[in-house]
């Protein structure tokens, strides 16, 4: 399974307002999910980021979680429009965050390996700094989709 | 299962008890994601309040199952225990009221709302 495939246009928001890490991550969720499903999910995904923050480094964060109001994997990216703070691990602010929510129970464990891809493929876009480079979701997509096949040949 | 703030407390601890499952795993470590024993131990307590929080007999249920099976609660899909993939009995599956569990496993059922 490939990341791209995963994503969707309508859940890609490339003019993220930054703020307060958890309005942020409740405008990403409520691309996802609205009302008590929303509110689970990131009530859980803030208790993941009371454990240590996903902000991984070079402006990258990652919250993720598995919720019970899931029942696939589901996707949502928001780049903001200014970096924002995040307690990231290298204490820079944040500008790229993949939110990933996944089921209870996920036959083949997608939801690990979904989470390793997408570490693998934020750190090659900050590294090359292609995160200010897409304009539209269609053009995110397919940066991804390029990063990712790039990633395969060198494996 | 039961509503309102009982239902979210029942789901939220569920969602932290994958979480606790989760951070042990070596895949996840691998990653790159480190928890420390200090935060873990700060996640414990609170699903341990948010235990308390909930009927005593539904507590007690949960406990017994996740100590069972690990994942205490199923989704219902299609008509079926997502837990034990049996098919549920009809009349079952238009009861509304209190915590519902599968006759099968036990599991307490859960059923997702239509988006
Ligand atoms: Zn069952």
């Amino acid at each position: 399974m490939n990341l791209a495939s995963l994503l969707s246009k309508d859940r890609i928001i490339l003019s993220l307002k930054p703020g307060k890490k958890e309005k942020v991550i409740e405008d990403l969720v409520y691309a996802i999910k609205k009302g008590t499903d929303a509110e689970l999910i990131v009530s859980t995904l803030l208790k993941r980021e009371e454990l240590g923050s996903t902000g991984i480094g070079k402006g990258i964060a990652i919250p993720h979680c598995r919720s019970l109001a899931v029942d696939k994997l589901e996707i949502a990216v928001g780049r903001t429009t200014k970096p924002m703070k995040f307690n990231a691990i290298d204490k820079k602010p944040v500008s790229l965050i993949f939110l990933i929510i996944a089921p209870p129970q996920d036959p083949g464990n997608q939801y690990l390996i979904t989470l390793g891809k997408i570490v693998q493929i934020a750190k090659v876009m900050a590294k090359k700094k292609l995160i200010s480079k897409p304009n539209t979701p269609d053009e995110f997509i397919t940066l991804i989709n390029q990063v990712e096949k790039d990633l395969k040949k060198r494996n | 299962m039961s509503s309102g703030i009982v239902e979210m407390h029942l789901k939220l601890l569920f969602d932290l008890d994958n979480l606790l499952n989760d951070i042990d795993e070596p895949k996840y470590k691998k990653i790159g994601f480190k928890v420390e024993q200090e935060e873990k131990q700060s996640l414990l307590r609170t699903r341990k309040a948010l235990l308390k929080k909930l009927p005593r007999d539904m507590a007690d249920v949960y406990e017994r199952l996740k100590e069972r099976y690990q994942r205490a609660i199923a989704p219902v899909d299609n008509g079926f225990c997502f837990g034990c993939f049996q098919k549920l009995p009809t009349e079952l599956l238009t009861q509304t009221k209190g915590m519902i569990t599968c006759p099968n496993c036990g599991r307490i059922l859960y059923w997702r709302k239509k988006q």
